[in-house]
């Protein structure tokens, strides 16, 4: 087995996994992700698997739920992202002259934006909901698609089907479809497995820098956050939730990587 | 060479403008009416207006922006909201410490990727495993990483202090006992991502003809490696750190607001915290003239080693 194959697998694990977990969170989770109870701060038991929060509540289940907000705001964001990079991308690799110039600058000047500082401007701005959350990491994300699908189009426009399909009288829109998207969607498909995985990755830096899901959703970076003063009792409440991102986010990476 | 800098200056110098711009109609035009914030929320209407009047408040934005622009230009920021210190006087220190952070995180970086992967010795001992450590250093969250350590050295080993910061005036040992985890935490993503680019580019340069001929004349293989490898893929290396600072900017906003470092980062997030929008709006302006200027100055830099990027 190659070590692309062997990173590959992990990779697809580490996913299947997560994705189980938060699918069979309502059955997995011993407790009520948010039933609050006397027994506070308590530490790992055969019980409480990873102990109790600041409120009694359990975290293991806290953790399995909050697999749940990850899995729907990494993969949408990730498709907003696509939806707004990709065709930018197209545009900008298939012009030519002027226009080609100022869409590269454009993506380029995005590009270098500090993505999480945006994220959190905008976020403390329009508030964080979840359908915000996917928007503001969408709009953070797009660059990354755009320069790729660009560079991408530029190999694929000089190869001789390109110039055939021109030459037949193929309008752009045509060609870009049908000769060159069916080139470059693999590169496509697996950049957005590296987008799921930094769009999960920022959700909860966002939420542990106090802009995730109000409460009392489970969000992994919030829970760290919340977890944090409480480090010397029970570490599992910050490191619990933050493994599990953590694990999450290197699955993705990994399974974008190793197709790509 | 001045044809090239000057394309540059023409292009990168109106985008400031237009970002900052939009950062300052964005940001003033969410908080609303300034005035009201100041002044509470029992102020009297009356006494709104005034303020409002007073401070323009009520002119056009671009107006309020020329204006904003105008006092930046002299170090005049404003005043918090909360503290109501003069904002310039909130940046001065936590500008300092925040450098220092990324620069010895990025010194480290570069020096640690670059020399362990030209080690011939820790090619062959670790060269499988190191794609695995650089992807799980590129993808673990700042916030776990810290956590993490100072779990195991601060609150278990007992060895570094939890957070916090000390400056060099008050004792250099101290000063670097607080630094350690914070760097390494920083240190953790540049040093994956610095790897990932340095292997590629010394495996291509591996191949090319002069390195055959310094290994055909008998040297050995550490300066083969060091001696002529080395120069030419290190130059990628140096292309990245301007094309990720603004990672870097963000893992520094977390990881000080992990540890308590008086940085900027911490000073954005806090501000964030309580729509202190004055420092939002002057963190968020140099943070992104900042990231534009470095990225203009590696473009110049580029284009003075290579001649073919003038164009």
């Amino acid at each position: 087995m190659t070590a692309r194959r062997f990173r590959l697998s992990i990779g697809f694990t580490l996913v299947g996994m997560i994705a189980l977990a938060g699918l069979l969170a309502p059955w997995l989770a011993p407790f009520d992700p948010n039933a609050s109870g006397w027994n506070v701060l308590s530490g790992a038991s055969e019980r409480h698997w990873f102990g109790t929060d600041d409120l009694g509540r359990d975290v293991y289940s806290r953790v399995l739920h909050g697999a749940q907000v990850s899995l729907v705001v990494g993969p949408t964001a990730a498709l907003v992202a696509a939806l707004i990079g990709v065709p930018v991308g197209l545009l900008a690799g298939y012009a030519r002259g002027r226009l080609n110039t100022f869409m590269v600058q454009v993506i380029d000047v995005f590009i270098a934006l500090p993505g999480l500082v945006l994220a959190l401007i905008i976020t403390v701005m329009v508030g964080a909901t979840m359908r915000n959350l996917v928007l503001v990491l969408g709009f953070v994300m797009w660059p990354e698609f755009a320069r790729l699908v660009r560079g991408q189009v530029m190999s694929v426009r000089e190869s001789l089907f390109v110039e055939a399909a021109r030459a037949i009288g193929c309008r752009p829109a045509r060609v870009l479809a049908r000769h060159v998207w069916p080139n470059i969607m693999r590169t496509v498909a697996a950049q957005l497995a590296i987008a799921v995985s930094s769009a999960i990755f920022t959700a909860a830096s966002l939420g542990f820098l106090g802009l995730g899901l109000p409460p009392p959703v489970a969000d992994w970076g919030g829970m760290v956050q919340s977890g944090f003063d409480y480090l010397s009792i029970n570490p599992l409440l910050s490191l619990a939730p933050g493994g599990a991102v953590a694990l999450t986010v290197l699955g993705f990476y990994l399974v974008g990587r190793s197709v790509e | 060479m001045t044809g090239f800098v000057l394309r540059r200056l023409a292009w990168v110098l109106p985008n400031i403008v237009v970002l900052t711009f939009l950062l300052f109609a964005g940001v003033s035009g969410w908080v609303g009416s300034p005035a009201a914030m100041m002044l509470g929320t029992d102020a009297s209407p009356e006494a709104i207006a005034e303020l409002n009047r007073r401070f323009g408040f009520n002119d056009p934005v671009i107006v309020q922006y020329v204006r904003w622009v105008g006092g930046a230009l002299r170090g005049d920021l404003g005043r918090s909201f909360s503290t109501q210190q003069p904002v310039a006087d909130m940046i001065g220190p936590a500008l300092p410490v925040t450098l220092e952070l990324a620069l010895w995180s990025i010194i480290f970086a570069v020096l640690a990727s670059i020399g362990l992967n030209s080690l011939t010795w820790a090619r062959r001992a670790i060269g499988a495993a190191t794609t695995g450590v650089a992807i799980v250093c590129i993808t673990i969250p700042n916030f776990m990483l810290g956590a993490s350590l100072i779990y195991i050295f601060a609150v278990w080993l007992g060895w570094l202090p939890t957070t916090g910061w000390v400056p060099w005036s008050e004792g250099a040992l101290l000063h670097l006992k607080h630094l350690i985890l914070p760097v390494v935490t920083l240190f953790a993503f540049y040093f994956g991502s610095f790897t990932m680019v340095y292997r590629a580019e010394y495996r291509s340069v591996e191949r090319q003809l002069f390195v055959r001929v310094a290994a055909a004349k008998g040297l050995s293989e550490g300066a083969v490696s060091f001696r002529h490898i080395l120069p030419s893929a290190a130059l990628p290396v140096v292309t990245y750190v301007g094309l990720s600072l603004g990672q870097l900017v963000g893992g520094a906003v977390v990881t000080e607001t992990v540890f308590s470092i008086p940085g900027i980062g911490r000073l954005f997030v806090s501000a964030i915290g309580s729509y202190d929008y004055p420092v939002i709006l002057a963190v968020g302006c140099i943070v992104l003239v900042g990231v534009m200027l470095i990225n203009l100055l590696a473009d110049i830099a580029l284009a003075a080693i290579n001649p073919q990027i003038r164009l």
